[in-house]
């Protein structure tokens, strides 16, 4: 039987040990021939990775196959957690010396005027002063924390370390985070400056 | 250097005024994308228009860098088994 003829919400669920397992082994080398693919070209992922990803994801799909709605096809749905699980694993290691106030230091300096250098401001007027409406929304709009998650972000540091180092929770680090860009919108709009102009000025 | 101590780049700066400009009040989140994104990816596959919900995902997309790395892959994965 190949992966598109399975029915895996109720392969997975069978009552019978033996093709609950078949259905498990079956999945779990799908999961790891399309993580295969997808992380090739990374110098950083090893076989033993791509085994240790795959096992990993396979227990998550199996935690939640409740959640399952079938609006797309089964493997698909895995195959984006399986991903999310890798992806997960390999910024946490990234940034795994990453201290709570080195973060907090790193957003006190997101204000100064040094950490945009002149070359990335370039000559032009318009960015210039969208950046210095930025830059002062950032220090008088923001709280500590919430300019510590927005470098976090901007370094591309994973949402869950910035969760576990704020040591808050999904839901109130999104929430934080939510607000702060909604000030600095807010900011930015009660200066006059529209995405259009944000667009222009960075060529975006 | 350590990432923490590298100044902005123009990219950067470049990414959160863009991720001001698309900020609105209601939006999805990582867990809540997830959910959706294998529907989201079959729909791009397929060249299907989007509808409300698939918007929102598209929205997310374009503010969250993580989730748009793990559906560029997961993109990947579906195009090598078409």
């Amino acid at each position: 039987m190949t992966p598109t003829e399975i029915n895996w919400p109720v392969a997975l669920r069978a009552t019978d040990t033996a093709e609950q397992a078949a259905a498990m082994r079956a999945l779990r080398d799908v999961l790891h021939h399309g993580l295969r693919i997808a992380l090739s070209s990374r110098g950083d992922v090893s076989e033993a990775h791509l085994e240790d990803f795959a096992q990993e994801s396979l227990l998550r799909i199996l935690d939640r196959l409740d959640q399952f709605q079938g609006r797309s096809k089964f493997t698909t749905w895995a195959q984006a957690i399986a991903l999310n699980t890798a992806f997960t694993e390999l910024r946490r290691k990234r940034w795994q010396d990453v201290s709570l106030d080195a973060l907090l230091a790193d957003g006190e300096r997101l204000a100064e005027p040094g950490m945009i250098a002149e070359d990335v401001l370039g000559a032009q007027e318009d960015r210039q002063r969208l950046v210095a409406v930025l830059r002062e929304a950032i220090e008088h709009q923001l709280t500590p924390k919430q300019r510590a998650a927005i470098m976090g972000e901007l370094r591309e540091m994973p949402f869950d370390q910035i969760v576990e180092l704020l040591g808050t929770s999904r839901s109130a680090a999104y929430k934080m985070l939510h607000d702060a860009r909604r000030a600095l919108k807010q900011s930015l709009q009660a200066a006059g400056i529209t995405g259009t102009d944000i667009q222009n000025a960075f060529n975006l | 250097m350590k990432p923490q101590d590298q100044p902005l780049t123009s990219e950067q700066v470049g990414s959160v005024l863009k991720m001001l400009a698309l900020t609105t009040e209601r939006e999805l989140n990582c867990s809540e994308c997830l959910q959706h994104v294998g529907e989201f990816a079959e729909t791009r596959l397929a060249s299907q228009p989007v509808d409300a919900v698939m918007s929102s995902i598209e929205q997310h997309l374009a503010l969250c860098p993580e989730c748009r790395e793990e559906f560029e892959a997961l993109m990947t994965i579906l195009q090598a088994g078409k």
